[in-house]
């Protein structure tokens, strides 16, 4: 059998830093647009996407046209989506005569489906946004600040300000009832008894009532 | 006969000008910040009146819309997106919520267009594009819309997608004045969202409860991921140490003992 199957979402091969594209993307405004900026490897024979990024991620590129004659481009993205291995990013052509379908297309796409979309304006647009889709993948993981380790948080400081939640309990007591109940389970087991050689009787008796009333 | 009568009968609930609550319980809450109310009046009327969702306005502290237990919706202008100004402060906003939710959607709205004013053209940017781009690789999702009315209905289907996977909003966001106590508590853990401490008020019989409980436990009732619990769990048995607090707070307290020993 063929390495790119009939239903063209069989494994492709891109190598690093280039982007396979499908034979009929040859010439056009896109093509051209990402040309210099990225090694384009035209295929034949990828009936399902327009692009591949990667072996695992491929694009989905839909006209203003294709979004005028009706719910065809679906089947496309259905099987891309069922094929398990590719992840599909659809680009859309937002232009005043298709912007009244876009709505529909965002809600299957990305809420039935639950694969990414961008809209875009004209080809131009679109061959930028894959270059940044392309450098997106190239680069480090943790080049990208929204999946950056989270810093670790000062404990000591917030654990005051919880205790402060408690009623009666500003900052003057939160740290001594820290000091003689380290963590806040010790604390909400504190007996009235052992709080009264923290705090007052009736700041004690407030203390007991808030970790021991049900609600 | 019986067949006209229950055709009657639908006819009446369709023909109601407010849409009818369906079952309590069934019916999708989503929480709104109250800074929402001056910014985006339309999307909280919109969810309101044409939707029939119950919407509960609460001090969410930045987090503009929460859908369901794990869900964050963040609403941002298209243009504060196309402005490398802004691109630090959406970042670290972001990540803000990426540390006390699971998942995270941001709706990217138009910009509402005043009458004769052309300077205002869509221009996209390297910026927006690579903003993009970083939002999809750490898997955050993005929606388009046209206006605050679209953001409305975009609202509506993500809460009702997230009930369809168990696990929408199911708690009243309304409390009596002692539950009021406990959820002031339980926000001051460090990143909890206001979901998770108001699934806490209302599933923990008390607090003494809640800080005795296993991850396992914890999970079940504020609703959230075993790896979120047990960071709750290791927050609450993390022992004190006075040596570890910041100076100023030191001073405060060797203050307070000086005055008492006087």
């Amino acid at each position: 059998m063929d390495r790119n199957n009939p239903g063209g979402t069989g494994p492709v091969h891109v190598p690093l830093g280039h982007i396979v594209a499908n034979e009929k993307w040859r010439g056009s405004q896109l093509a051209q647009g990402m040309q210099g900026k990225v090694k384009l490897i035209f295929e034949e024979d990828l009936a399902s996407a327009d692009f591949y990024l990667s072996s695992r991620s491929c694009i989905l590129y839909i006209t203003e046209a294709d979004l005028v004659v009706g719910h065809g481009y679906r089947k496309r993205l259905v099987r891309v989506r069922n094929s398990g291995h590719l992840q599909g990013i659809i680009i859309v052509e937002k232009t005043q005569t298709s912007e009244q379908y876009f709505p529909a297309v965002q809600k299957f796409t990305v809420l039935d489906l639950g694969m990414v979309m961008f809209p875009v304006a004209n080809q131009l647009e679109a061959s930028c946004l894959i270059i940044q889709l392309v450098q997106e993948q190239t680069r480090e993981p943790s080049r990208n600040p929204f999946l950056r380790k989270k810093r670790c948080v000062l404990s000591e400081l917030s654990l005051v300000q919880t205790v402060q939640q408690i009623p009666g309990v500003g900052k003057v007591k939160a740290p001594l009832l820290l000091q003689k109940f380290p963590t806040i389970q010790q604390l909400s087991n504190a007996s009235v008894q052992e709080l009264e050689e923290v705090v007052g009787h009736s700041v004690a008796q407030q203390i007991h009532t808030f970790f021991t009333q049900s609600r | 006969s019986a067949v006209p009568c229950s055709h009657s009968s639908l006819l009446v609930a369709d023909g109601h000008t407010a849409p009818r609550p369906p079952q309590e319980g069934n019916r999708a809450c989503i929480l709104v910040d109250s800074r929402e109310i001056t910014s985006g009046l339309e999307v909280i009327s919109s969810l309101r009146t044409v939707h029939g969702l119950q919407v509960e306005v609460c001090p969410l502290n930045g987090c503009d819309y929460i859908v369901s237990n794990r869900m964050v919706v963040e609403r941002k202008s298209l243009s504060e997106m196309l402005n490398n100004g802004s691109k630090n402060k959406f970042i670290e906003q972001i990540q803000r919520l990426q540390s006390m939710f699971q998942r995270i959607c941001v709706i990217v709205e138009k910009d509402r267009e005043k009458a004769g004013d052309t300077s205002r053209m869509f221009r996209r940017t390297k910026c927006y594009d690579s903003l993009l781009t970083a939002l999809v690789g750490a898997g955050i999702r993005i929606l388009f819309s046209s206006g605050q009315e679209e953001t409305a209905d975009l609202l509506k289907e993500l809460s009702l997608v997230e009930q369809r996977k168990n696990v929408g909003i199911h708690v009243p966001a309304v409390l009596n004045p002692s539950k009021c106590e406990a959820l002031q508590f339980y926000l001051s853990i460090p990143s909890i969202s206001y979901i998770t401490a108001l699934n806490m008020c209302h599933r923990f019989s008390s607090v003494k409860k809640m800080a005795n409980s296993s991850p396992e436990e914890i999970s079940a009732c504020a609703q959230v991921t075993r790896q979120k619990a047990e960071e709750i769990y290791r927050y609450i048995h993390y022992t004190f140490d006075m040596q570890m607090l910041p100076s100023d707070l030191n001073q405060d307290r060797l203050k307070s003992d000086a005055c008492s020993a006087l």
